[in-house]
């Protein structure tokens, strides 16, 4: 089976442009939890969100196609152009041999949520005629596929939270597969838009306080935003044109609960790990470092830490673990490859960030993250995670290069 | 406590006895303090449209944190969901 290498990686997000600025907010605990105020919400309780910093989409947009990209296609973009950048490809390097797999939850919601105020406010008035393109979920991965000429297969996975994470994943089994050499992947999300946050909140699992995950006291999400790509190519690939790999994709596990649609389920987050370790062919012990999903849900947390307990037996006492999602909020379908690149560095730096807002252990959960401070530790492998509404697991297993 | 908070309480409680029946479309009668939401059949999104109509009649916004998780009873629920909306007020009122 043909390996598979990691040569690039880029990131938009709250902690600002760029995957080093995100690895360094994780790292030093900087949340990018923002005020998000919406006027035209009439009884906004939640008040925060990981928001891109203020400024960054506006200028990220003026080199964009405003009448034809929705601002989830640029952040997309933005964050393609790094990764590519970084994997030091060239026109060259695309093609046929190349391919697009990108994961979003509801693609481009800013366009859609401006699309229906338009609507309603002024039913006979001039309606953008770009509203499908924009708004359609594979906008991004064709928009990606464009600029760089990959003219391999385009999918897109949505897969809510789990998007980018299989995306991650199937990238991985078409290069190990032989049916690409290279994969652009990951995922993008706009969700800080007002119906759609008023949607949210109406669901009540967003907290209006803070996002603590594993944490006592802990009382519900923090919605986040942006991009997060990878460049993939299999081990050959990468080495006939001198690249120098950052990681490697070792194993992807996918399963689904079949039982509840909001619900998640320990087994199958367990059977998950289970898998994307065995497909590694790794033992859990070989794990040094897990990125949970990670929400500060009740019900996630629980269930994840279960989940880790039944999955990695005894190693389990020895892992890190934490949740980054208080820094950079829960980008829902970027967040599998917002996290995918926080595990990267995590591996490559050999030290586990920490969970921010940690206050105490609840003695239900019954694993104690990293808290507060990044903790250093000595494995070839990690492991991060993504659980999805409608009961989809991912996780995937990074090994160093 | 005072009789008037007492007084309060029990009729937040009714009030929520009401909430739960309408939302969970659960017949009224079966609505007891010492009833198992589990055999009401109060499934997770019962717990959200019920959330919701709390935050509609008393303006108070509550996620599932993690003491709404572990009720069993409606006793349970009530409780937790009345103290939140009296601290609720007393905030308001402060």
């Amino acid at each position: 089976m043909r390996r598979v290498a990691v040569t690039g990686v880029g990131a938009v997000s709250a902690c600002g442009l760029g995957a080093e600025a995100l690895w360094r907010a994780t790292l030093e605990g900087r949340s990018g939890v923002r005020e998000v105020l919406f006027p035209a919400m009439r009884r906004q309780q939640v008040t925060r969100a990981a928001k891109l910093p203020e400024g960054l989409l506006a200028s990220l947009m003026e080199g964009s196609k405003p009448r034809f990209q929705d601002p989830v296609s640029v952040l997309a973009l933005a964050a393609a152009r790094e990764a590519v950048e970084q994997a030091g490809l060239g026109p060259d390097d695309f093609g046929s041999r190349c391919a697009v797999v990108w994961g979003t939850g509801f693609g481009g919601a800013p366009t859609l949520n401006a699309g229906y105020h338009q609507f309603i406010s002024d039913p006979g008035g001039r309606f953008d005629p770009m509203t499908v393109p924009k708004v359609m979920a594979n906008a991004p991965a064709s928009w990606i596929g464009m600029a760089y000429g990959a003219t391999g297969p385009t999918y897109c996975i949505s897969t809510a939270c789990a998007s980018a994470t299989q995306a991650i994943g199937l990238g991985t089994q078409l290069i190990r597969g032989g049916l690409a050499d290279r994969c652009i992947v990951g995922g993008a999300e706009s969700p800080l838009v007002d119906a759609q946050f008023q949607a949210w909140e109406s669901l009540h699992v967003m907290s209006a306080t803070e996002c603590r995950p594993f944490s006592a006291g802990r009382d519900g999400m923090m919605l986040g935003e942006g991009a997060g790509v990878v460049v993939l190519e299999s081990a050959e690939a990468a080495r006939e044109r001198g690249a120098h790999p950052l990681a490697e994709v070792a194993g992807y596990g996918a399963t689904s609960d079949a039982a509840d649609l909001l619900r998640p389920d320990v087994a199958g987050a367990a059977a998950c790990m289970r898998q994307a370790l065995a497909d590694a062919g790794i033992e859990p012990s070989a794990i040094g470092y897990v990125n949970a999903h990670g929400t500060g849900t009740v019900a996630n947390d629980m269930t994840e830490a279960e989940a880790i307990r039944s999955a990695f037996g005894p190693a389990s006492e020895r892992l890190l673990v934490s949740s980054t999602k208080p820094v950079h909020g829960h980008a829902l379908g970027a967040a599998g490859a917002l996290e995918f690149i926080v595990t990267l560095f995590a591996l490559r730096e050999q030290t586990a960030p920490p969970t921010l807002n940690f206050t105490a252990a609840d003695p239900r959960v019954g694993i104690e993250p990293v808290p507060h401070r990044p903790r250093i530790f000595s494995a070839e492998a990690a492991l991060t995670n993504s659980f999805a509404f409608g009961g989809v697991n991912a996780s995937l297993v990074l090994t160093q290069a | 406590m005072t009789s008037s908070s007492t007084a309060d309480r029990d009729a937040i409680t009714a009030s929520l006895f009401d909430i739960v029946a309408e939302e969970a479309m659960v017949d009224r009668s079966a609505i007891r303090p010492e009833a198992l939401l589990e055999e009401l059949g109060v499934k997770s999104a019962d717990f959200v449209m019920i959330l919701m109509a709390v935050e509609e009649k008393f303006g108070v916004y509550l996620s599932v944190d993690e003491e709404l998780a572990e009720a069993k009873t409606v006793r349970d629920l009530t409780d937790i969901v009345v103290t939140r909306i009296q601290e609720h007020r007393a905030r308001a009122g402060a």
